[in-house]
């Protein structure tokens, strides 16, 4: 049996381990492994940056794989904790008082090295140093390396990402047990939500990275959404707690991180990968200008009003004549006796009757829409999403035509972006109707803002039927 | 190891939150920082929303904490929101200010909810990151405070959400925000020959949005310090151009106008409005006065429902740096590209 070893190509650190059988028969590890060779990456055990070298092993298959160590956790040996410089923090006590809760305060009650953010705060500049994203064997990603610019404060502070739970729920049973493996590997600090829509424990050793993702994972966590990966995909909270949402945001994020958590683990496309998913068009997880790939609730026909409900709101006080004017469609209008009125044909079906007045509600023929290329950087700066699908029908369990298209229109991105080019940058330059021809799917108007004004477009010979040069 | 998923959707829900999931028909504000939600099953749910330290760190002793009166008031749950507020969910009716006064002995305030200021973001910053330019947590902790009063009453024209990133990276979503306040670099990032033996030349160099980084001789780099527009592409890619800043260099631009929601006149993305303002800790008054001066301006002439990019919509950016008192400069003129042609002014329809 021969064995394919990934290492350091300075000291040697095996950074991940495949059997030639492995590599030939799973995709996954073979994408990774292409990955891996093409790029440059840095070393968790010596820290240095460049290409990996390979090695090749033949072990005697009859003495079969080696037996497996204990894992490095039921080892009774305690963590040893880096040591920080301390001293005076008068700036981080300055922002430590205040009706709101200080972030200085949590730092100081956890080991995290307050001298960096003191020092930072103080010469107005990080202290931090470069970092990178880091291979464990068998973990593909979810872990990165923090260098320190300061080494006599603290060498550096690795840390991983653990992917939170649906609508971010965390029952205080888990979450006590992630704070004792908190305490036990890293600082003691959580970093609850990063924007991305992770979870993130700061300050673990690197020889104690591998036994703290092993504890993590088994408590019921996962790890990932490192690299040019789909990264961690947000959602709303749709159905567990909020009356206006168009599609099971909660469910729709569970059957996709069963279909796709390879690739959430598994980096290998040109570019890291947002989706997001927004009950309804209010877009509370800011998915048209974060994500790649943005599956927003829609519906078509008109609002559902409740005359009763509605009648009652005014009564009570509700400001009804600011909710007419203020339509964007301009489509309702209020009458005493006759009620709220709306006009289909002009309808935005933008929720904002609904979100202001109890009684209307959105209407039942309902699905999503795919949006593409949104993004707060990129090569061209902030874009918002462009409509990519205007609506399809998400059907659970498995929503598999919502995720078809998905995955079609990611294989274009993978097999047509050049590296380091983020969806939105890539449609930017290769034109949108092309990166429609490309997806295969058909312009429709709601796809449009509008139409084009100039005249440059291309015909091919086929399509002109000339019959006087016939 | 890896390759388990998430946790299940069943073992995160809250107890009242399975019986009533998908079946919501309304919901209102009984007071700020409390959110009512209406089963079809008549059951009412009462949601507690609470701030939480800039960035969302906490510290384990904290979440205990947290936690325990999560076990204490919410059956044993609770939520992270999308701008880092947490959320008991399900608290009994007779027990919300109970909680409210505990929640606000350990200084988190309650609030955040309908026509308030909505508990700010921001990314890490000075905390855990080589490419901040600011500190937005420091800044989100300074603006907080000046802000009390807006998060916790309903006082405001319409919700606001104020968004902090320390680098143009925008991990902390300045762009996405009403007023957003986002780090900016104005130094050449500086050329490590030792450190990009480790990087790949054409990826470094195709990385430049300006092209502006160029070989120079067998395995070095030079970038061009007249078309350098300080975005950190390279230094993202690549070890060599790290670290970057000064402490005089560095500083913020403020964007307003940040939107996601299609109500009103639809999603955007927030515009420029000041070009720089220095770093100044622990309190940066400069940016926190910019931001008060914002907001007064905005809560004197909006209309109900009307959020600060549809204000300024209403009135034109003429009137907005009229009332305002901003200064107008070249630099809140956009050329990079193609697409800014179309942020000139292609009418005479002036408001003077």
């Amino acid at each position: 049996m021969e064995k394919i070893k990934l290492c350091c190509a300075k000291c040697g650190f095996t950074i991940e381990e495949y059997t030639a059988e492995e590599l030939a028969t799973v995709p996954r590890k073979e994408k990774r492994y292409k990955y891996l060779k093409a790029k440059s990456s840095i070393c968790p055990s010596c820290l240095a940056s460049g290409r990996l070298a390979e090695t090749r092993v033949t072990v005697d298959a009859a003495t079969g794989p080696a037996p497996k160590a204990a894992p490095a956790s039921s080892v009774a040996a305690p963590i040893a904790h880096e040591v920080h410089a301390e001293g005076d923090t008068p700036m981080m006590d300055a922002m430590s008082t205040g009706h709101f809760p200080s972030h200085a305060v949590e730092l100081k009650k956890t080991r995290y090295p307050a001298q960096m953010y003191e020092q930072a705060l103080q010469q107005r500049r990080t202290q931090w140093g470069y970092g990178g994203y880091v291979s464990l064997p068998g973990v593909a990603s979810g872990v990165l390396v923090r260098a320190s610019a300061r080494p006599e404060i603290t060498k550096g502070s690795n840390f991983v990402r653990i992917m939170d739970p649906c609508g971010n729920f965390f029952s205080t049973k888990s979450m006590y047990a992630l704070c004792d493996i908190a305490d036990k590997y890293a600082y003691g600090l959580l970093h609850l939500l990063s924007t991305g829509g992770d979870l993130e424990l700061l300050g673990i050793p690197t020889e104690n990275l591998k036994p703290a993702v092993e504890e993590i994972t088994a408590i019921g966590f996962d790890i990932g959404s490192t690299g040019d990966d789909y990264r961690t995909s947000e959602e709303c909270i749709g159905p567990a707690k909020c009356d206006l949402t168009l599609y099971d945001t909660l469910g729709l994020r569970e059957a996709w991180y069963k279909r796709f958590l390879d690739d959430v683990q598994y980096p290998r496309f040109p570019h890291k990968i947002k989706c997001k998913f927004s009950g309804c068009p209010n877009d509370c997880v800011r998915g048209c200008q974060k994500a790649d790939f943005f599956l927003c609730g829609v519906y078509r026909d008109a609002p559902k009003i409740n005359q009763e409900k509605v009648s009652k709101w005014v009564k009570d006080g509700g400001d009804i004549a600011t909710v007419c004017s203020r339509c964007p469609g301009k489509c309702l209008t209020w009458k005493n006796g006759d009620g709220l009125k709306v006009d289909n044909d002009s309808c935005l079906h933008c929720m904002y009757c609904s979100n202001k007045v109890p009684g209307v509600r959105p209407g039942d023929d309902r699905g999503v829409a795919i949006m593409v290329g949104g993004k707060l950087r990129g090569k061209f700066g902030p874009m918002l999403s462009k409509v990519l699908v205007p609506f399809m029908k998400a059907e659970p369990p498995d929503y598999k035509e919502v995720f078809d298209a998905l995955e079609r229109f990611t294989e274009v991105y993978d097999a047509n972006a050049r590296k380091k080019e983020r969806v939105g940058d890539f449609i930017l330059r290769i034109g949108i109707d092309e990166f429609y021809r490309l997806c295969g799917v058909e312009p429709v108007p709601q796809m449009l803002a509008q139409p084009r004004t100039n005249f440059f477009t291309h015909w091919e010979p086929e399509e002109v039927k000339d019959e006087r040069r016939l | 190891m890896p390759g388990i998923g998430i946790p299940s959707l069943a073992s995160s829900l809250p107890p009242i939150v399975k019986r009533n999931y998908g079946r919501w028909i309304s919901h209102e504000h009984p007071r700020p920082g409390v959110i009512k939600h209406d089963s079809e099953s008549g059951e009412a749910c009462f949601t507690v929303r609470a701030a939480m330290p800039p960035n969302a760190r906490v510290s384990t002793s904290t979440m205990r904490m947290l936690c325990g009166l999560a076990d204490e008031f919410a059956e044993g749950f609770f939520r992270v929101t999308q701008r880092n507020s947490i959320e008991f969910i399900g608290v009994p009716e007779g027990r919300i200010e109970e909680l409210i006064a505990r929640l606000a002995k350990q200084n988190f305030p309650v609030g955040g909810t309908n026509r308030s200021l909505h508990n700010t973001t921001c990314c890490t910053g000075y905390m855990h990151c080589h490419l901040a330019a600011t500190d937005p947590a420091a800044i989100m902790k300074a603006i907080s405070e000046m802000l009390h009063k807006e998060y916790t009453t309903d006082c405001l024209p319409a919700k606001l959400k104020i968004s902090g990133s320390g680098c143009i990276n925008n991990c902390g979503e300045g762009s996405c925000a009403d007023i957003g306040i986002v780090g900016i670099h104005r130094d050449l990032p500086p050329v490590n020959a030792e450190k990009l033996k480790g990087c790949e030349l054409p990826l470094v160099i195709s990385v430049c949005p300006v092209g502006a980084i160029k070989p120079k001789g067998p395995g070095m780099v030079e970038i061009d310090p007249k078309k350098c527009i300080h975005c950190p592409a390279c230094s993202v890619a690549c070890a060599a151009f790290a670290p970057i800043g000064s402490p005089d260099g560095d500083g913020v631009a403020i964007v307003v106008g940040g939107k996601a929601a299609n109500t009103g006149d639809g999603p955007a993305i927030a515009k420029m409005v000041i070009p720089y303002l220095p770093n100044n800790p622990p309190y940066f008054p400069e940016i926190t006065q910019a931001v008060r001066n914002i907001v007064d301006v905005w809560v004197a002439n909006a209309q109900p429902d009307e959020r600060i990019g549809e204000w300024i919509n209403r009135i034109g950016w003429e009137k907005f740096f009229q009332k305002a008192k901003l200064p107008m400069s070249f630099r809140l003129v956009d050329g990079y590209d193609a697409r800014s042609l179309e942020y000139a002014k292609a009418n005479v329809r002036f408001r003077w």
